[in-house]
C-alpha cells in the first residue's frame, strides 16, 4: 500500500548572501510506519544534502524536531505521514529565530524563559547531602509532574497569536512552568514574589484563551488547566483574597 | 523579569504593579455584565408573544416611570466603552500584526482561534449598529410595540426596478446573529481563561443558550410582523 508524496519544505539560510526565501518539492516513495523523522533523513541522505532540519531523540522527549506541518505545529518524529495528505507543506515554526530552512534556535527563547520566570527552586534551606530527602504527597508530586512533562518544543508558542505578536509574551509554556513552582512546596517564594514574575501582561494577564496551544502541545500538558491556575492564583495574590477552598485559589 | 525589561517598562511596573490585574479583570467583568444586559435585554423583548405587547409596553412604561431606562441607557454605554478600550487591547491593531494574525489563523486551522476572528469581526459590527440602534431608540422614545411592530415591518427604499428590502427586519436579524456569536463565546472565553468548567461541554452548554436567545430573537421579529398588520400604527392594543 505504498504511495508516492510530495513534501513542500519551506527554504531559506539567512546565512547565504543573497538567499531567497522559497518553497522546495521533494517526491518520496512512502513505506508502513514511515515517520517525518524518517522521511526527511532519507531526503537528506539521498536528494539534497543541503536541507537544514533538527532531530536528536527522535522520539518525542528532547523537543528539537517540532515544526509547522502542513500549518499545525507538531513534532516530526511523532508524526506519520500515513496521516497527511500525498502533498503537504512543511515550515520552520514562527516566533523563534531561524537558523536555516526548518531549523529554529528555541534555546535562546528558552534560556530567556529560564531566566524570567527564575525557574528554579528558591528555598533558604541549606541541603544536607546526608539528609533523607523530605517527602511529599502523592497527589502533589502527581500534580506537579503534569506541567513537568514539557519538553520545550515550542509549539505552543509558535501557535500561540498572543505570542506572534507581542514579543514579551512568556507564552503557555511560560506560564505553565510558573504554575509548577507554584504547586510545589519546597519553593519558598511568596504570593507576591510570583505576582512580580507573572502577574502582568506578559505573563497570566497576556493570554487571551485561544486554546491553541492546548490543542496542539504534542505532549498534552494540560495547558489550559495550567494556565487557568496561574490566572486565578495571581488575581488571588493581587485582590490580597484568602480564598483557600475556594475556586478563585 | 528584569533582564527582559527596559526603563519604559520598568516605570510603568512601578507605577502601579496590579494594573495588568485590574485591566484584565475590568475586561472580564464588563463582559459579564454586558452578556447579562444582552439575555436580559432579549427576554424582555420576548415578552411580545404575551398579550400581545401589553406586557412588553408597561415593562416600557415601568422602565420610564422609575428612572430605569433614564439610568441604566448611560450606565450600558459606559460599560461598552470600557468594554471597547479593555477587550479591544487585545486584537491585532497594527497592519503588521492583523498580517501575523492572519496568516497564523489560515495556516493553523485551529476552531477556536477563527472563532476568535469572528469575535473581533462581530465586535466592530457592533460597534456601528448598536450605536444606530441606540440612536434609533433613543429619538423615537418611548418604547411602544406597535410603534417597534411598524419599523420591523417597514419596507426600504424601493432600488431600481421596484425591488425593495425590509431594511429593519434585516437590520435586527444583523445585529441578533452578530450580538449573539460576540456574547455566546464571549462568555466560552472567559470560562477558558479563569478555567471554572470543562472546555467542551461548557461549549455545548453556551450554544444550548445561544441558540434558545437566538430563537427568542428571531420569534420576536415574527410576532412585530404580526402585530404590524394586525394593529395600524398609533392604534389601540387589547
Ligand atoms: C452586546 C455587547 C457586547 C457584549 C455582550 C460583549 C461581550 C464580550 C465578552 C464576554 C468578551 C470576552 C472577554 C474576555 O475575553 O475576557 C468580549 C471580547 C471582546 N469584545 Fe465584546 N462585547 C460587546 C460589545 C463589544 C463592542 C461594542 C466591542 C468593540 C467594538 C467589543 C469588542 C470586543 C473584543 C475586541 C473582544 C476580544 C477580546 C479578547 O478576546 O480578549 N465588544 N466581548
Ligand atoms: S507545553 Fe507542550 S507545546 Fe509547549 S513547549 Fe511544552 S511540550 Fe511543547
Ligand atoms: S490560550 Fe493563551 S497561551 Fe494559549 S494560544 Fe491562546 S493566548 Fe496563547
Ligand atoms: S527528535 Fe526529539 S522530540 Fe522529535
Amino acid at each position: 500500500m505504498s504511495r508516492n508524496i510530495t513534501l513542500s519544505i519551506f527554504r531559506y539560510n539567512p546565512n547565504i548572501p543573497g538567499d531567497t526565501p522559497r518553497m522546495q518539492d521533494y517526491k518520496l516513495e512512502e513505506y508502513s510506519g514511515m515517520t517525518l523523522f524518517v522521511a526527511l533523513n532519507e531526503i537528506r541522505e539521498k536528494q539534497d544534502p543541503t536541507l537544514m532540519f533538527d532531530f536528536v531523540c527522535r522520539a518525542a522527549i528532547c523537543g528539537s524536531c517540532a515544526m509547522l506541518i502542513n500549518g499545525r505545529p507538531g513534532l516530526a518524529c511523532k508524526t506519520l505521514t500515513k496521516n497527511l495528505p500525498s502533498r503537504f507543506t512543511l515550515m520552520p515554526l514562527p516566533v523563534f529565530k531561524l537558523i536555516g530552512d526548518l531549523s529554529v534556535d528555541t534555546g535562546t527563547w528558552f534560556r530567556n524563559l529560564q531566566v524570567r520566570t527564575e525557574s528554579w527552586i528558591h528555598t533558604n534551606k541549606k541541603f544536607d547531602p546526608n539528609a533523607l530527602e523530605v517527602r511529599m504527597s502523592n497527589e502533589t508530586a502527581e500534580a506537579i509532574y503534569e506541567p513537568e512533562r514539557c519538553i520545550e518544543c515550542g509549539c505552543c508558542v509558535a501557535t500561540c497569536i498572543t505570542a506572534n505578536i507581542r514579543e514579551d509574551f512568556i507564552g503557555a509554556t511560560g506560564i505553565n512552568r510558573v504554575s509548577r513552582f507554584l504547586i510545589d512546596p519546597r519553593d519558598e517564594r511568596t504570593d507576591r514574589e510570583y505576582f512580580e514574575v507573572v502577574g502582568n501582561e506578559d505573563g497570566a494577564f497576556g493570554c487571551v484563551g485561544l486554546m491553541a496551544c492546548d490543542d496542539y502541545c504534542p505532549m498534552e500538558v494540560p495547558l489550559q488547566k495550567q494556565l487557568a491556575l496561574v490566572r486565578r492564583k495571581m488575581a488571588a495574590a493581587g485582590l490580597k483574597l484568602d480564598l483557600k477552598g475556594m475556586k478563585i485559589s | 523579569m528584569e533582564l527582559a525589561k527596559n526603563l519604559q517598562k520598568t516605570l510603568n511596573q512601578k507605577a502601579n504593579p496590579k494594573t495588568d490585574l485590574y485591566v484584565d479583570l475590568a475586561e472580564s467583568v464588563t463582559g459579564i455584565i454586558l452578556v447579562g444586559f444582552l439575555w436580559m435585554h432579549m427576554l424582555f423583548v420576548g415578552t411580545i408573544y404575551i398579550n400581545n405587547g401589553v406586557l412588553f409596553n408597561s415593562l416600557s412604561e415601568g422602565l420610564d416611570k422609575y428612572y430605569l431606562a433614564q439610568i441604566g441607557i448611560p450606565a450600558t454605554v459606559l460599560v461598552i466603552l470600557i468594554h471597547i478600550f479593555m477587550a479591544g487591547r487585545r486584537a491585532p491593531m497594527r497592519l503588521r500584526d492583523l498580517r501575523i494574525a492572519w496568516r497564523l489563523t489560515k495556516s493553523l486551522k485551529h476552531t477556536d482561534t477563527w472563532i476568535w476572528v469572528g469575535q473581533v469581526i462581530t465586535a466592530l459590527i457592533i460597534g456601528i449598529m448598536a450605536s444606530m440602534h441606540l440612536w434609533e431608540i433613543m429619538t423615537t422614545w418611548p418604547i411602544e410595540a406597535t410603534k417597534s411592530a411598524h419599523r420591523v415591518a417597514l419596507d426600504g427604499i424601493a432600488f431600481m426596478g421596484g425591488f425593495s428590502i425590509k431594511y429593519y427586519l434585516w437590520f435586527y436579524v444583523a445585529l441578533l446573529l452578530a450580538g449573539e456569536y460576540h456574547a455566546g463565546f464571549g462568555l466560552y472565553r472567559i470560562f477558558v481563561k479563569w478555567g471554572w468548567f470543562e472546555r467542551h461541554k461548557m461549549g455545548y452548554v453556551l450554544k444550548g443558550i445561544t441558540l434558545i436567545i437566538l430563537f427568542i430573537g428571531f420569534g420576536a421579529l415574527y410576532m412585530f410582523i404580526r402585530l404590524a398588520e394586525m394593529v395600524p400604527l398609533g392604534g389601540a392594543l387589547h
